[in-house]
């Protein structure tokens, strides 16, 4: 039997990306870690967005809104990876739970 | 005017008007392209960096200060007849209120960064051969927080709020080589990612849900639904994760963690710019979105759901901050926390804008946005003199402890009367400019029969009144026999003028300041009036429609009232 896709499974893998995304982001310690589960979130988002568009809507917005979100995406991991090698710089390690001098 | 025209022709390019009308948004472009060719046509020079953001901010300021004075100029561009219903951008006197209290702030951290450099610290703090790159981000998230305070479009939201934050992650990490900056910008990156996609999901489905990104018709479209069957647990959770990104800004709680840590590890400039700034525009947006999206609610049971759940949050931010801020001995640490608690005491003006009253044209201007333009206003002085203060100690003892202020009076007389007025200040005493700015958001919320908020207010202002002493007292009665303080001669002169600044708008400016106030709050005034109708000559239809809801208003503390 062949299922015709329609909104709703893209929706339920949206959703599952999603959980996967925050269980990532509340799981890992490591900041690349947590990095890649913002990611998955976000491309949970973006099929939201796609879907939406296609099946709901009909106007263009979440097409364009998810390209944006692409590129959001692409300048939040550069500018995070940056900031990522400047904490292994000084610390030696990207473990967040490192990260601990700032407390109180 | 709030015409709902539609435009016959599908592809819209805005006219002349309507760019004018984003003149300070250009003029920020342009600083942040002029900052990069400087660099190019006369090389590295952070003095020329320097200037060319210290022009651009001004420009940006004068541009947003000619529109205060423009005739009829309380609507949004781009909502000429020829224009779309749904503008990407607004511009309106609120906006421009803010855009002109970010370019001023921004004009004036620049001035305090340039104190900085010449403050003889070690080149890796400092970092004078990466100038261009500062101004470049530092001017970026002033772009950012500019754009934030003149949108309602989902898409342009999610792009301001990236606009403001990736930049400010960059100059917060600025500082190589040293272990907090290190850490702070990792907290700040993580947490402003994990928000931000948050807010991003939780934009999509609305979008899902409502077919559009325009704030204004999903508003409309979410008081239809709750007219007919009440609100949803989708739009709830959407909501919820929608607002948790701008919250994040305004470092509510529970969204504040990253704020003590942040301003304790970014260099002091940063501090400054951050705990104004960004508070400032997140406040501003958090006020324009939750205005555009409730202004056609009906039901006053969901009114009275999203008040109370707003002004829970403010009580939670202002008490928290304050709380906190106790056993803190880092002062920009200490001072962080108390921006969490005045983000919190601001907060409360965002928790009362649905009264209905506040819909009507005999009232100057709505009270609460009105209060929140004059409490950002002062409170951009305050904080901006009180860290000017921690900065000048800081650059000639190398200490940001509270320690290192032990015996000021005698050190530094004239840092000691500064710092006095900019601490009462923060704590609310008159004369200060702090007075009026609480004076009047207690007026607000007691027009909005919130009683039980105004109390919160209070006890925290008591709360708060101990630990800002506590800096009077190691300043004023606690002497180690530390040397004296050799604070420039310009840092001195910057810092009187804005003690005599909040001096002034606790007594002979206080007048004035309320009418700016209520001059650059009407402009938004316009939208919280049901969008199908006249904005100018509805004053009969709104109270008609506003009586049912009065009754049933305050959460919790009205009857107490009356």
């Amino acid at each position: 039997m062949i299922l015709a896709v329609g909104l709703n499974h893209y929706l339920v893998l949206s959703a599952l990306i999603f959980s996967l995304g925050v269980l990532c982001m509340a799981t890992k310690r490591n900041a690349i870690g947590i990095l890649i589960g913002v990611e998955l979130v976000l491309n949970a988002a973006n099929i939201n967005l796609v879907a939406f568009s296609k099946y709901n809507a009909g106007v263009g917005d979440g097409h364009i809104f998810a390209v944006f979100v692409i590129l959001l995406a692409a300048a939040e991991a550069a500018l995070a990876i940056a900031i990522f090698m400047n904490f292994y710089n000084t610390l030696r390690t990207i473990d967040v739970d490192r990260g601990d001098e700032l407390r109180g | 005017m709030l015409a709902s025209t539609t435009t016959t022709n599908p592809i819209w390019m805005p006219g002349g008007d309507e760019l004018a009308y984003l003149g300070p948004l250009w003029a920020l472009v342009a600083t942040v392209v002029a900052v990069l060719l400087g660099a190019l046509a006369v090389g590295r020079n952070w003095r020329v960096s320097a200037g060319i953001a210290t022009f651009g901010g001004l420009l940006t300021a004068w541009l947003a200060y000619r529109g205060f004075s423009q005739a009829g100029f309380t609507n949004w561009a781009g909502m000429t007849p020829s224009a779309p219903a749904a503008p990407m951008l607004v511009a309106d006197q609120f906006s421009y209120c803010f855009i002109f209290l970010i370019s001023v702030f921004m004009v004036l951290v620049t001035g305090m960064w340039w104190l900085g450099q010449n403050a003889g610290l070690p080149e890796h703090l400092t970092r004078k051969q990466d100038s261009t790159e500062f101004f470049v981000l530092f001017v970026g998230s002033a772009f950012g927080m500019s754009l934030m305070v003149s949108t309602t479009n989902l898409l342009m939201i999610i792009l301001a709020v990236e606009m403001a934050s990736l930049p400010s992650y960059g100059i917060t990490a600025f500082r190589k080589k040293h272990n907090l900056a290190a850490e702070a910008s990792l907290k700040y990156v993580l947490f402003g990612a994990i928000t931000s996609a948050i807010m991003i999901y939780g934009a999509s489905l609305l979008y899902g849900q409502y077919h559009t990104l325009d704030l204004a018709a999903i508003g409309r479209q979410i008081a239809a639904e709750t007219g007919q069957s009440g609100p949803t647990v989708l739009m709830g959770v959407s909501l919820v994760a929608f607002m948790s990104g701008i919250a994040f800004k305004v470092s509510a709680v529970p969204f504040h963690f990253w704020c003590p840590d942040v301003f304790e590890g970014a260099s002091i400039e940063i501090t400054t710019w951050l705990s104004v700034a960004s508070k400032a525009a997140g406040l501003g947006l958090m006020l324009r979105v939750i205005a555009v999206l409730t202004c056609n609610l009906s039901s006053p049971d969901t009114l009275e759901y999203v008040s109370l759940a707003i002004a829970v949050m403010a009580a939670i931010t202002c008490t928290w901050g304050n709380i906190s801020a106790f056993r803190q001995t880092n002062l920009k640490r200490l001072l962080a926390f108390s921006s969490i608690a005045h983000a919190g005491y601001m907060l409360m003006a965002v928790a009362i804008i649905w009264h209905p009253e506040f819909g009507q044209t005999d009232m100057p201007a709505h009270p609460s946005f009105s209060a929140l333009v004059f409490y950002i206003t002062v409170y951009l002085m305050m904080n901006l003199g009180a860290f000017g203060v921690i900065a000048l100690v800081y650059w000639s003892t190398g200490k940001e402890t509270i320690d290192a202020f032990n015996g000021l009076a005698r050190r530094s007389l004239p840092l000691t009367i500064a710092m006095v007025v900019f601490l009462f200040s923060l704590v609310g005493l008159p004369p200060m400019g702090g007075f009026f700015a609480k004076w009047w958001l207690l007026y607000a919320l007691w027009e909005g029969n919130v009683v039980w908020l105004i109390l919160v207010a209070v006890f925290n202002t008591l709360i708060s009144l101990y630990y800002y002493a506590r800096i009077a007292r190691a300043m004023i009665f606690t002497d180690d026999g530390q040397p004296t303080v050799h604070a420039p001669i310009s840092g001195q002169a910057a810092v009187t003028v804005c003690a005599i600044l909040v001096l002034l708008t606790g007594t002979l400016s206080a007048g004035w300041l309320k009418d700016f106030s209520d001059n650059r709050s009407r402009g938004l005034y316009a939208i919280v009036r049901p969008v199908n109708q006249e904005p100018t000559a509805n004053d009969q239809l709104d109270n008609d429609g506003s009586e049912e809801k009065i009754a049933e208003f305050s959460p919790d503390g009205g009857s107490e009232f009356e």
